[in-house]
């Protein structure tokens, strides 16, 4: 491979010029628009300017019962729907002080990861068509059709899934479930090679992200991002083992982390992320078949929540995030504050960008996987 | 800092030999691909299956239906409202009529039906010319071949019966719990009674009022209540309150 030439920022003295990118930009998955200053072609500053899609979501949860919120909250994120209700519903359950019985936990774990590989691949066929690999694109989504499949046989609707309650679940696992659940996350481990080996192999694709927009530890941490960005770039933190939250803690599985950090360690972290979510999968399947069938999953719980803030935070798709929630003593929620891992790691697209060349620009922002339902809210 | 998996994939081939092995990596791998089948269907002509517990649109099951309303209020878009019909009899009835319009599919109606009339459907081709035509009404909503899977149940289990390690009694807020009334606050007019779907309620004689006249009170047949919170919602003076079993 070229070694990477030095770029000097100084050094070049022709007129900055500004760039907007988006909000209808092949490169903005969703709608939000990166203004760049370039010089020449190098980028020198950049801001993104996000609220296209505010929908006043937190206001709106203020006139709605508790249980009519989580069908919300999974347009939160349509592609992280399962991530997004259920960390509502842990919020309610931590102000309710109910501890969810087991199979439940278990559950919502294989619907988490099933959600956590369907939006990693939703993500690598964004990077794909980002990075002109149309193969990769093809290929990762038709990988995810299986675990849109697995949803509708878990719980009847491909993405916007509307699984847990507050207490449990909605229903427990379908007849042949399992099976194909084991099944599909065979297949999945044995093809997702096919696709390490489509973009790994070419040094047209490796080289584009090689060495580019490299962060450091520190800067991460002071700029807030977490999630695969922040593993990528050698800050060894998950939720799921660090704070582990319901069963978590019963599972074995390993955090990728690297220390590059630059693009390509990034997108390492989600495709190693892939395969040990699959051993989650296949742990938490285990579990659940030891299990008599008639074991509870769902508690009655009451329908007002006394009065108190309550937060919970989980390791979304995309990194941290969070619901704060205040209640009142009613059944609705007096406030309901969204953390979203995007909105935070979308304000390092400066420190990302700078330096980087334009045409770089969409797979360094295709490592954020911008997701604006959650970011705009 | 190492990766279980990924590192067992050899590293920096793009390194070597950088236009023959993208090249005989794509070969390999079309030489692979190539005997698979299609993973496409010609969509008008081939439907690709879906299972029983899809949630496509609503459907309802109109003699089961006894027009409570849960649905109604349950609906996070506000797409269902009650309207008046007539059944087989001729008898009017309530039932529920769905704007498909603003249904986003959560399948709430039918997991809180008490009565398990509401249901999910697997239809989803819903397409219509105009927004009229996608307002179902009761008769419209029926959907044929209705199973055990698509009328939703609730499966809950009292936190009270789990730590006495009671586990194989599923129940669910329809089942368990039961309007109660403040004898006190109630002004006896009959409201609740009027507005029972399923006949539960009866007035009878308590006493007298503070004028001196007779006043009816009603009484709450817990066998036949289904929950549905209809009389706790009409009550003027909010004398009925569901009392929850935990």
């Amino acid at each position: 491979m070229m070694p990477e030439p030095e770029i000097k920022l100084d050094s070049m003295n022709t007129d900055r010029m500004t760039v907007i990118m988006g909000p209808q930009h092949p490169f903005s998955h969703g709608l939000w628009t990166l203004k760049v200053e370039v010089d020449g072609e190098i980028v020198t500053d950049a801001e993104p300017i996000i609220g296209y899609l505010h929908r006043g979501w937190e206001k709106e949860c203020e006139n709605r019962t508790y249980p009519k919120i989580i069908p919300m909250a999974d347009r939160l994120c349509y592609s992280a729907s399962m991530t997004w209700s259920h960390i509502y519903c842990m919020t309610v359950e931590k102000a309710l002080d109910v501890d969810i019985p087991d199979k439940a936990k278990y559950l919502r774990i294989v619907a988490d990861e099933i959600c956590r590989i369907q939006s990693h691949l939703m993500w690598l066929a964004a990077v794909g068509t980002d990075l002109g690999n149309l193969t990769v694109f093809l290929w990762a989504m038709r990988e995810r059709e299986f675990f849109l499949d697995l949803n509708v046989r878990l719980c009847g609707a491909r993405m916007t899934t509307n699984y847990p309650r507050i207490g449990g679940v909605r229903n427990d696992t379908t007849e042949y479930f399992d099976r194909d659940c084991m099944r599909c996350v065979e297949r999945f481990e044995k093809r997702l090679w096919d696709i390490i080996a489509l973009v790994d192999d070419s040094s047209v694709f490796v080289s584009r992200m090689q060495g580019i927009s490299r962060l450091t530890r520190e800067q991460v941490a002071n700029l807030g991002v977490t999630g695969p960005a922040m593993r990528g770039c050698g800050v060894d933190f998950d939720i799921r083992r660090d704070d582990p939250y319901d069963g978590y803690d019963e599972m074995d599985f390993e955090v990728p982390v690297l220390k590059e950090g630059d693009t390509y360690a990034r997108y390492m972290v989600r495709i190693e992320e892939m395969f040990q979510s699959c051993e989650i999968i296949r742990q938490a399947m285990k579990k659940i078949q030891d299990m008599p069938r008639s074991a509870p999953y769902r508690l009655k719980v009451p329908s007002a929540v006394p009065e108190g803030t309550h937060f919970a935070r989980l390791e979304d798709p995309r990194g941290e995030s969070l619901m704060y929630l205040i209640s009142d003593g009613t059944d609705k929620p007096y406030r309901l504050k969204v953390r979203s891992p995007i909105f935070v790691n979308v304000s390092a697209a400066k420190p990302m960008v700078q330096g980087c060349r334009i045409a770089d620009v969409p797979a360094v922002m295709a490592m954020v996987d911008m997701c604006l339902g959650e970011t705009d809210r | 800092m190492a990766m279980k998996y990924l590192d067992k994939y050899p590293k920096d081939t793009a390194k070597g030999l950088w236009v023959v092995k993208p090249m005989w990596t794509v070969m390999k791998l079309f030489a692979k691909v190539i005997p698979r089948r299609s993973m496409t269907i010609m969509y008008p002509y081939e439907k690709e299956w879906i299972p029983d517990n899809y949630r496509g649109r609503p459907g309802l099951q109109f003699d089961k239906c006894v027009g409570c309303g849960l649905c109604a209020r349950m609906c996070p878009t506000a797409c269902i409202c009650l309207v008046e019909t007539t059944d087989d009899e001729g008898k009017k009835v309530k039932r529920p009529q769905v704007n498909l319009g603003r249904c986003m599919m959560c399948g709430y109606c039918a997991e809180y039906c008490p009565v398990d009339a509401m249901t999910v459907t697997p239809e989803i081709e819903l397409a219509e010319y105009t927004r009229e035509d996608l307002i179902y009404g009761p008769r419209r909503l029926r959907f044929e071949g209705v199973n055990e899977m698509m009328e939703v149940h609730i499966e809950e289990h009292l936190i009270s019966n789990v730590q006495k390690g009671i586990l194989d009694q599923p129940t669910s807020a329809f089942e368990v719990d039961r309007p109660v009334l403040e004898e006190a606050k109630c002004i006896g007019c009959q409201k609740c009674f009027k507005v029972c779907p399923v006949g539960a309620i009866e007035m009878y004689e308590a006493g007298v009022n503070e004028k001196g006249k007779p006043k009816k009170i009603p009484r709450i047949d817990t066998d036949k209540c289904i929950c549905c919170k209809n009389c706790v919602d009409d009550c003027p003076k909010s004398c009925l309150h569901i009392k929850e079993v935990l």
